[in-house]
């Protein structure tokens, strides 16, 4: 295992921000850590660098266990804190220079590694500016380049596109994938659901502070009752039409409101051309209509009772 | 791996132009406005001939040695007194108007009528006191000793002509007392070095700035980082106090004497004890950076006024009052060792300061490094 947290309990006075947390990393995956703000994923993720004292619980990286002077395996991560953490004070070259300076000593080695890392995140032009002169977007990439110049085996990213324009959010996924395929283990924790349902092979969804499931994407959509759902725009639906709508089969609820009707499915076949039928039959005229599968803010849903985004 | 961190903490700090600001520019600024303030102070402090009234009545007419005396006081090139000789009416209306320091009555005894304190009513205290107490001893001896008469005793007592005498100070030939606020000066620079070390605690604790948490990661060891951050700091505050020196007396044209080399051995000191100083205190401190930055301009700024910076009388004012805050204020440490080399021709003084701030400094060091040794945090 590349990592390993067991029994994970941190306590902030009589807060409880990970509560008998456990998970374990596998080589080569992209890992997602998703849980709403405050649900304690920077909290595991300080926990695992050994920034944060914790209570109780057991962590071993590269299968060893953790401590603060374990310099060997700290050489082996990199980490993307989730606020940028760079120095207003050097250039763009300069900080990745001087990150990667703390893991490289060969001169050398560590001069290809930089023009490495910038040509990555795509900051050739702006190798001579400083910080305050970058875009937010830029400077999050910077934040990657100053995380990852080194190549390392293990890398965490913690919420890495917050306030990012969805340009440079797709180059960072992109980038993340990249690393991915070059063989590092990526751990990434986010609220953003998409972003994890998009990159990750492996997901953990955390609630104050504890797990509440785990698996893949498939696996996770497949621990809920909740099906697809459909939206069809219809202009003046009867009340006696939707009393019929809701006889359909694996039908949950109905909701028609300023001419959209919402339809939420549980699991089955063939609702969409049932549906249809029953407005052919009707001779009930509609417009746009489209379907959507159970996202994981379903699955976050049907198991806690909220939306992620809460 | 020490001298990638140094290089690159050398380039952060030379860099910030806030910090830069109140290391250098502040107190090349400030250097400025005390030299155009104070260049007139030393030629003040050359001594003038003090304005006195005597009252012209019957018992001054009849004591013709004392006539003789003022007479003498009030004559040639380094004379001590301008005598005016008036009724008392008049000395009053002259002392009211400041025209004379005070007036002179001769009664059975000799009075002295001043309005204020100060360095002149002093003087002409000291003077008359020692005229009375010569006057009553040769009296005394022509009482008990007439020989003493015959051999020469009236003849030495009136050998006494020169009332005021140049004396040398230290190594210089002329003290300068203005120097004492550029001395003041350059130990607040010194203290200034604070923001320095403060700047090094937060870069390098991984709970009070990102940047600190990102090193806390890599495998470097914090006290590396640290002492790395703390050596370019040193360095370039020590540079900033050689500008800071050479500004003064090239351009400003201060006269520091001729122990140079113990001159730059207190910046030296001063810098490791201002830089430790500003460690300590943001270690200790658990509050923002706003909040450090504070509480170090406020106490280097109040320690440089109990040094003398805004006031040349607070150095003894709090010596004679407060010795202990003398003695544990560093700006007054680094003030008091510039003083020492310039007043006294021993190194006592001199050493005793250094000792003190240098002890200062282990101090904070050891402080910090107990403080900030824990490598794990309770939050971030």
């Amino acid at each position: 295992m590349i990592v390993s947290v067991k029994n994970l309990v941190k306590r902030y006075g009589d807060l409880v921000a990970t509560d008998h947390l456990s998970f374990e990393v596998k080589e080569g995956e992209i890992f997602g850590l998703l849980g709403p703000n405050g649900s304690g994923k920077t909290t595991a993720i300080n926990c695992i660098l050994s920034l944060l004292n914790y209570d109780k619980g057991e962590i071993k990286l590269f299968d060893k266990p953790m401590a603060p002077d374990a310099y060997d395996i700290k050489r082996d991560i990199g980490v993307i804190m989730q606020d940028v953490a760079v120095f207003d004070e050097l250039t763009v070259y300069e900080n990745i220079d001087y990150f990667c300076g703390l893991y490289i000593t060969d001169k050398v080695t560590r001069r290809k590694l930089v023009e490495e890392a910038i040509e990555f995140v795509g900051l050739n032009d702006f190798r001579k500016f400083y910080p305050k002169k970058l875009s937010g977007g830029l400077l999050r990439r910077l934040n990657i380049a100053c995380g990852v110049a080194h190549k390392p085996k293990l890398i965490i990213l913690d919420e890495p596109t917050v306030a990012v324009d969805p340009q440079s959010r797709n180059n960072i996924l992109a980038g993340i994938k990249k690393l991915n395929e070059d063989g590092a283990t990526v751990i990434y924790t986010s609220h953003y659901m998409e972003e994890v349902e998009q990159l990750c092979s492996r997901i953990v969804i955390m609630d104050k502070g504890k797990v509440i499931a785990t698996g893949s994407k498939e696996e996770l959509k497949a621990m809920i009752k909740s099906g697809e759902k459909i939206t069809v725009e219809v202009f003046g639906l009867g009340s006696s039409y939707l009393t019929s709508i809701k006889q359909l089969p694996n039908i949950n609820s109905v909701q028609y409101t300023e001419n959209n009707l919402v339809i939420k499915y549980s699991k089955g076949k063939s609702n969409l051309n049932t549906l249809l039928d029953f407005f052919r039959d009707n001779e009930i005229t509609y417009g746009r209509i489209y379907s959507e599968l159970p996202t994981l803010n379903d699955v976050f849903l049907e198991i806690t009772g909220k939306e992620l985004r809460d | 791996m020490f001298w990638h961190i140094f290089s690159n903490r050398l380039k952060c700090i030379t860099r910030d132009k806030g910090l830069i600001f109140w290391t250098l520019v502040f107190p090349l600024i400030l250097a400025t406005l005390f030299g155009m303030t104070l260049v007139n102070i030393s030629k003040q402090e050359d001594f003038n001939s003090i304005n006195i009234a005597v009252i012209n009545n019957e018992a001054y007419q009849k004591d013709e040695n004392f006539k003789s005396f003022l007479t003498d006081a009030s004559q040639g090139e380094d004379k001590l007194f301008n005598i005016t000789v008036s009724t008392k009416d008049e000395a009053e209306k002259l002392l009211d108007k400041g025209k004379v320091t005070g007036y002179i009555i001769v009664d059975s005894q000799i009075k002295l009528v001043v309005k204020n304190s100060g360095l002149s009513q002093t003087i002409i205290k000291s003077v008359l006191d020692e005229y009375s107490q010569t006057v009553s001893a040769v009296n005394s001896i022509m009482t008990n000793n007439k020989a003493a008469i015959q051999n020469g005793l009236l003849e030495d007592v009136n050998k006494r002509r020169e009332y005021t005498k140049e004396f040398q100070l230290g190594t210089k030939d002329k003290p300068d007392s203005s120097v004492n606020y550029f001395y003041a000066l350059i130990a607040m620079a010194c203290l200034y070095g604070s923001f320095f070390g403060s700047k090094q605690i937060i870069d390098t604790q991984a709970d009070l700035s990102k940047q600190a948490a990102r090193q806390s990661v890599a495998p470097v060891h914090k006290l590396k980082v640290l002492v790395a951050g703390l050596s370019a700091s040193f360095v370039v505050l020590f540079v900033e106090i050689l500008i800071l020196l050479s500004y003064l007396a090239v351009v400003i044209g201060v006269d520091f004497g001729n122990q140079i080399g113990y001159i730059l051995f207190t910046c030296f000191v001063g810098c490791a004890t201002g830089i430790s100083f500003g460690a300590f205190v943001s270690a200790i401190v658990k509050k923002s950076e706003g909040v450090k930055m504070a509480i170090l301009i406020g106490s280097t700024m109040t320690a440089s006024f109990l040094a003398g910076m805004m006031n040349g009388n607070m150095k003894y004012i709090v010596e004679k009052n407060v010795p202990i805050l003398a003695y544990i204020n560093p700006v007054a440490l680094i003030t008091d060792a510039f003083y020492a080399l310039y007043y006294y021709d021993t190194h006592t003084r001199f050493f005793m300061n250094i000792g003190l701030m240098s002890g200062f400094t282990v101090l904070f060091c050891l402080f910090t490094y107990l403080i900030i040794r824990r490598q794990k945090y309770a939050s971030i």
